[in-house]
Parts: C-alpha cells; structure tokens; sequence
C-alpha cells in the first residue's frame, strides 16, 4: 500500500512537469492579451502529431523534434495572431469574439488532423518507451522522467527569459499596462505577437511531450485545455512557481482520485476542482485574481 | 387590455401567420414524410438555437456544453416515460425542469465571475456529462441507448407541438430582449460594474436566464427523443451537438433576437447537405465559416441583411444590434 501511495506520489509530480508546461502557454497569452486561446488544445494535437509524423517518416526521436517543432508552432503562433486576433475590433479580443474565432481554428485544425492522419488513435513507440528505473522500491518510466525533465528546463528557461531580459521585461510590462508601455515607447502589438507565437509554442511542446504519455487523436487537447485552464485559475497569473505549485496539485488530486471513484471518471475531477476553486477562492490559491 | 411594453403587432402577426400556415401545411397540402420530417426537426432546432443565444447572445456569456442540458432533458423524460410511465408532456416538464437545476449547479458559481470561466467550464460539463451518461446505464441505457414508447400518429403531433415550442422560444426571445428586464441584460453585459450601480442584480438575473435556458434546452431535449422514439448519449451529448448551438447562434446573428432561429434553418439545410456529400469536411468547414463571420460580420446573417437594406435606404432601428 505504501509503495503504491509512492508510486501514485511520483508519478504525479512527474506529470506536474507536463501540465505546468501547457498551462503556462495559456496563462502567458491570457496574462498579457486577454485572449483565452482556445486553440490552446488544437496546438497540443498538433504538436503531438508533428512529434509523430516525424518518428514515423524519418525516425527521429520525439525529443530530437522538439526544436523544430517548437519554431515551426511559434511561426504559427505568430501568424494566427497577425492574421487573424489582431483583425478583431478592440475590446472584443477579450470577450466572446475571440473565443468564437479561436475555436472556429481549432475546429479547422482538428479537421485538417483528421483528413490526414484518420481519426484512429497513434502511439509513439520508441526503443525506451517501456523501460523503467527503479526509484525508492517504485518504478519509474523514463519517458515520464524524461518529459519531466524538459519541461524543468523549459519553465526555467522561460523563467529567466522573462525576468532577465529586456524583451522578457517588455512582456510582463505589457500585461500589467499596455497604454504605459506605448507611451514608454514599447511596441506593443510586436510584443502582443511575440506573446502569441511563444504561447502556441508552449502548447505544441506539451503535445509533442505528450506522445511519451498517451496515445492521441484528432480529438486530443480537449481535455488538456481544460486542465490547462485549472492549473491558470489555481496558480494565477505570471508566477511559474504558482504554475508549478497548482500543476501539482492538479496531478496528486487527479492521481490519488483513483483510489476513491472509478477511473473513468478522473478525466472529470479537474473540472470538479475547477468548479470547487472558483466557489471556494476565486482569487486562486495565491491571492492573485486571475481576472479583475 | 394593454399588451406589454416589449409587445409588438407586426412581428406578432407575422409569426403567428407563419405558424397558423406551417401547421396547416400537412393536412392541407400533404407534404411529404420527409419533408415533415424535415420541418420538425427544424422546429426544435430553433428553438434551442433561441435557448442558447439567451445566455451565448443575451449575456455574452457562450456555453460549449449545451448538449448537456439538451441530453439530460433528453434522459430523464425518456427514464420517466419508460420506468414511470409518466405522460410525455409531464416528462417533458420534469426533463426541462432537471436540465435547468443541473445548468444553475454549475453556472452559478462560474457566472458571477468575469470573463471566460463560464465558457471554459462549459467545456467540462459537456465532456463530464457525456462520461457519467455514457457509463451510468441503469439510468441512461449507455452506449445502446434506450427506445421510447411509440403511439400512433406521434410524428404529426409531435409537428404541432414542435410548431408551439418554437413559437413559444420566439415569444421568450422577444420578452428576454425588448421588456425592462432585457435592457437590465443588455447592461450587465456591457458592464456589469455600471448595472450594479443602477441597481441591477447581476447573479439573480444571470442565473434566472441560464435556468430558463437550461429548462428550454431540456425540453427540446425531451421532445428529440420522443420525435426519434430513442436517445443514446454519444450522439446526444457529443461535443459536436453542443457546438452546434454555438454555430446557429454566429450564423445567424449572436445577440440577436431572430437572428438563431434563422440561423438553425440554415444549419439544419446546410448539415444535411454537407453530411451526405462531405461528411469528412463538415467540421471545418464550419470552423472556416466561424472565423469568416467573426472576422467580416459578427453579426451573422442578421448583420449582412441589415447591411444590405441599408444600402436600399432602410434605416435601422438601433434596438436590432447587440
């Protein structure tokens, strides 16, 4: 029983690495837009499917891809913005316009995943996809450590981009006052691009990431949103660490949920804490109102 | 006696005109078993459409997971009409009833707060929904579905009835958007900070119109599944029902008081057209036609018929637009 607890305790801590990952793209781009991306889950298909076609065509590790992937997904980032938010009249990129246009992509993205790749479900098999290490008497997937350790560095990594460099700095500027930003001489819209483009490819990484994990189709990012999403309103805003700190909690809650309703049910608990943190405490967990 | 304020004769008798020649059309000019088929679907379909613009156009608050409440309305009038044998429009009552109890359980802690956590919320509840539906086939009957008793000369009944659901969708729609409580709508959407200070109570008005919306989904939850004598959850709850709502709403016009209703016409034409010639295309070429209508006319069709007659000389009424 007691390694069991372990086990469940590992391996959601190891999962936290993924969900901090995804829900950091989606709070990036809410924090400083006001746009909630709901295409946040088509980018994770996408990313999953780009890490797959490339095994699958060239035999190249799912890891080795992330690169290109993730230059490939803030191109598309970047373009979805300049071609398509920035269009909409200000004020209603935050209300129920954007929402609309940003799953009107998503469908056109899933459809396009569809067409060509059918709608069965793909897996990708590498020559370490069932090796294990054994960790403290649990067993420990090195896929799932794997995943976990890019996503470590790549929120370190965003972490001191936006704390220590200039255009890091500009970004947290803009999300806290776009008008004193232009007046500073900031260009704003470059910025609200920027954020866009690093946003989407913050989604991708977590798809591509993914395909160590699950199995996935055309359909795939749905519930990833939505845990995305949870983690945002747990954590608040801007904070890694409070993104961190909420992912986790997120994957204990989801993890030890199966020790007290049936599994086919776990897919819902994060919408049930959902639910629970906005009665609860609106403001997240950290004080932080994630709107105001 | 004086009607109400929000009342008005011509779009009345138009209505009523049009509802009075519709129910006469199968006696009358004997239309075909398809054809009727057709219209009926056509009738309910409005009449959601109507139910989720209250809430998606009314508020601005846009729910992605309406086919929760359209499936539950579904299931339990079915459960009541098989296990109780309770009369069908009783069950309808009861389903329309439990969906919009269920739609204030969740709504109501996810509307009083600002921006989108009602519609990302609505993700889950239609993904949860589904889940417990689907594995929970005592109640539901799961994946096989339950079938629903069928009478003779059901379907020409259920063509009336589908004729009065729809009216009674068009009246609501005209009371939720031109009475005093209307424009108390139309000013928590524009600000809810602003209607507060005017002495409008946001959470008691919001969650009234997701009730009203809920009960009106259920019910035409009910009535699909005595219309099809049978209900399973994968169809009836799948995502792509609940989007569907959302599609009729942006075609025909978000916020608009008619603009749904003509939007589910065009839906419901375009998705049998599309679903026999492409049915692999259908999906996104409905998030093609998203992103057109967002981008060049947020308004729809209501939007580009405006835009046209202006251009004939016809000068809006400003109440038209959200």
């Amino acid at each position: 029983m007691i390694e069991h607890l372990l086990d469940l305790t590992v391996s959601a801590f190891l999962l936290a690495g993924l969900y901090a990952t995804m829900a950091y793209g989606l709070g990036l781009i809410y924090g400083v837009l006001r746009v909630v991306n709901l295409n946040h889950g088509g980018m994770i298909m996408a990313g999953a499917y780009a890490a797959w076609w490339a095994h699958d065509q060239f035999g190249l590790d799912p890891y080795l891809s992330i690169p290109i992937i993730l230059v490939l997904a803030f191109l598309v980032g970047v373009l979805t913005y300049a071609g398509l938010v920035r269009r909409l009249p200000r004020g209603a990129a935050g209300g129920v316009q954007s929402l609309l246009l940003l799953f009107g992509v998503w469908l056109i993205l899933r459809n396009a995943a569809y067409l060509i790749f059918s709608g069965n479900d793909q897996t990708v098999l590498t020559s370490y996809s069932t090796k294990a290490l054994p960790f403290l008497g649990a067993q420990i997937s090195v896929n799932r450590l794997a995943v976990f350790g890019v996503a470590l560095v790549t929120l370190g990594a965003l972490h001191l981009f936006l704390t220590r460099t200039y255009v890091g700095k500009a970004i947290r500027a803009v999300a806290q006052n776009p008008e004193s930003c232009t007046l500073a001489g900031v260009p704003v819209q470059r910025i609200y691009m920027l954020t866009f483009g690093l946003g989407t490819a913050l989604a991708s990484l977590a798809g591509a990431l993914a395909t160590g994990l699950y199995a996935f189709n055309p359909g795939f990012g749905a519930t990833e949103l939505l845990k995305s999403f949870v983690v945002v309103v747990l954590g608040g805003l801007g904070s890694v660490a409070g993104t961190a700190v909420a992912a986790l909690i997120l994957a204990l809650v989801e993890n030890f949920s199966i020790l007290v309703i049936p599994s086919y049910l776990t897919s819902a608990v994060g919408f049930v804490l959902l639910v629970l943190v906005l009665v609860l405490r609106p403001g997240g967990l950290f004080g932080q109102r994630v709107l105001g | 006696m004086k009607p109400p304020r929000w009342f008005r004769w011509r779009p009345a008798a138009i209505v009523l005109g049009l509802a009075v020649a519709l129910a006469l059309l199968p006696p009358v000019a004997r239309i075909s078993v398809y054809t009727q088929n057709q219209l009926t679907l056509t009738f309910v379909t409005i009449a959601a459409a109507l139910a989720w613009n209250w809430l998606g156009g009314y508020l601005g608050q846009v729910s992605f997971g309406h086919a929760a409440l359209f499936g539950l309305g579904g299931f339990v009038a079915a459960r009541l009409q098989i296990s109780a044998h309770l009369p069908m429009i009783l069950a309808w009552t009861a389903g329309g009833l439990v969906a919009g109890l269920y739609a204030l359980a969740w709504g109501h802690p996810t509307l009083r707060l600002r921006g989108p956590y009602f519609s990302i919320a609505t993700i889950g509840v239609g993904e949860a929904t589904r889940l417990v539906c689907t594995y929970w086939d005592w109640f539901t009957g799961g994946s096989s579905g339950m079938s629903l008793p069928v009478t003779a000369g059901l379907k020409l009944q259920l063509y009336w009835y589908g004729i009065a659901i729809a009216l009674v969708g068009v009246a609501t729609s005209y009371w939720l958007r031109r009475s005093p409580l209307g424009m108390a709508l139309l000013a928590i959407k524009s600000d809810v900070d602003a209607a507060g200070d005017v002495g409008i109570s946001s959470v008691r008005l919001q969650d009234g119109v997701l009730f009203l919306s809920g009960l009106a989904m259920g019910i035409c939850g009910a009535f699909n599944a005595s219309y099809y004598s049978f209900i399973e959850p994968v169809e009836t709850l799948g995502f792509e029902k609940s989007i569907s709502f959302v599609f009729m709403g942006v075609i025909g016009g978000v916020g608009t008081i008619l603009g749904p209703a003509l939007g589910a016409v065009v839906f419901v034409l375009v998705r049998q057209y599309f679903i026999a010639s492409y049915p692999q295309l259908y999906l996104g070429l409905f998030g093609v036609l998203l992103v057109l209508v967002i981008l060049f006319e947020p308004l729809g069709l209501t939007g580009l018929s405006l835009r046209v007659a202006r251009r004939f000389g016809y000068r809006e009424r400003p109440d038209l637009s959200t």
